[in-house]
């Protein structure tokens, strides 16, 4: 339990730390800082602690971007902002870039080897490409999924006022 | 549809005046004074080449600093319901933006071409901001055009150390949810902040995206691989793709998964295709950067 709870909190505090650096790299607002912070441990704490629960990386990373993108649409309500500003900036620590660059660098070492070589790395290949294609779906489905919702509420309230 | 509110309201107002006109067709003479009273409403309207020229800078501004497909479809909306267009039509692609502004029986269809796509949440708020002041009438469409076209260089910006540092930082948290010890923590802080500072040099410089997405993968591959190797760590392999992690383009990425699921399918695989092109110059860099280190050291 001890070792879990370590670890959700190593890749929730790290995963803030990404995002708040690539916040200040797409020049979010100093207020704005913290709180992608907060919206990168969000998302990293929440997808590590469906990883470990025994989840796939896919199904992790869709929990993840829909915890960050419903604590965004939370926080969007109170103020006079378009777009998914925190959700976006939590979410991109979950992207796998490191998967895409094994993924392509293993593609490019087939180029130059023999058929019993590319035999053999082709099932990590495969496996790579395959998890790095439904994570990418799933982060992006779960950011999606609060904003498609957005036209019917704001038709149900302006139908209330 | 704006116009035909207000035909009915005219017809209407004529109507109580004890005009024998019926509110649901015109008669001659009601029409007649209908286009006088529209043409002088026109007149004091902005023009519509005015209204399709604001719509595209700020359209393609949005598209620059990192929006997605459906919040610039409705910035382009929101301007032309604020200067009393009819609802506008709005095509965007990759590199250009087109948008047809109708008036009653007025209008005017223009297109723009669009720059590097980048990330820049600032500005891409100070032209939501203009737009939310143009439909408070706060400010008129010409100031609204001066302060869209002054928002690159009026947007504050963080000084390029401290965005260097930053990313080299993301970088390295980067190595640490990959796996990598701490032993290579630093070299890759120093490795990601010289790569960034390198591609902004080469940014200003105007060089091809590609070209630098390659040379700056190398070298942040490259003093990542070395440094790691002299601290002493094993995780030399994964301190190398983290150090290129910077190069990424997340934004894009989740913006081409926005667009597709909002039914922009055409920017959607523009974007794609893009994405990929940059994955495989990133790639190329950090390989040729990994044989040399693996082979050298």
């Amino acid at each position: 339990m001890n070792t879990l709870l370590i670890q959700i909190i190593h890749q929730g505090f790290f995963g803030g730390v990404a995002a708040a650096g690539f916040a200040v790299l797409f020049n979010y607002r100093p207020s704005l800082l913290p709180l992608s912070f907060g919206a990168g441990l969000l998302a990293l704490a929440t997808r590590t602690a469906f990883l470990e629960s025994g989840f796939t990386l896919p199904i992790a990373s869709f929990f993840g971007a829909l915890a960050v993108a419903i604590a965004d649409r939370l926080w969007k309500d109170s103020r006079p902002v378009r777009g998914a500003v925190l959700a976006i900036v939590g979410a991109i620590p979950m992207v796998p870039g490191g998967i895409a660059a094994k993924v392509l660098i293993t593609l490019f070492v087939m180029l130059g080897s023999d058929s019993t070589a590319i035999i053999a790395a082709l099932p990590e290949a495969l496996q790579g490409m395959m998890t790095l294609t439904f994570t990418i779906a799933a982060i992006g489905t779960g950011l999606a999924l609060p904003s498609l919702f957005q036209p019917w509420t704001q038709r149900t309230r302006e139908q209330e006022e | 549809m704006a116009w035909q509110q207000s035909q009915a309201e005219f017809v209407k107002r004529f109507t109580s005046d004890g005009e024998h006109c019926l509110s649901t067709q015109l008669s001659a003479n009601c029409h007649r004074r209908y286009q006088f009273m529209n043409q002088n409403e026109n007149d004091r309207l902005p023009p519509l080449e005015s209204v399709a020229r604001l719509s595209l800078s700020a359209g393609r501004l949005l598209l620059e600093t990192g929006a997605s497909g459906r919040m610039v479809h409705e910035a382009i909306q929101d301007i032309g319901l604020a200067l009393k267009c009819d609802p506008t039509e709005v095509m965007c692609q990759h590199a250009a933006v087109l948008v047809m502004i109708r008036r009653g029986s007025l209008s005017c269809m223009q297109m723009t071409k669009v720059g590097e796509h980048g990330v820049n949440f600032r500005r891409a708020q100070a032209v939501r901001q203009v737009i939310s002041d143009l439909m408070a009438e706060k400010v008129d469409y010409v100031k609204a055009q001066t302060q869209i076209e002054r928002i690159p260089v009026a947007t504050a910006a963080y000084p390029v150390w401290f965005v260097c540092i930053c990313t080299g930082l993301a970088c390295s948290a980067f190595s640490r949810l990959l796996g990598a010890d701490w032993a290579s923590f630093v070299p890759i802080l120093i490795a990601s902040t010289s790569g960034q500072w390198l591609r902004h040099k080469l940014a200003q410089n105007r060089h091809n995206i590609f070209v630098i997405t390659a040379l700056v993968s190398f070298v942040s591959a490259m003093l990542a691989g070395v440094g790691t190797r002299l601290c002493g760590s094993t995780h030399f392999s994964v301190a190398m793709i983290s150090s290129t992690l910077l190069l990424v383009p997340g934004v894009a990425i989740l913006n081409t998964q926005t667009d597709v699921l909002e039914s922009k399918p055409n920017l959607a695989m523009a974007r794609a295709l893009r994405i990929l092109y940059i994955l495989v110059f990133m790639c190329l860099g950090l390989a040729l950067a990994q044989a040399l280190v693996i082979a050298k050291l």
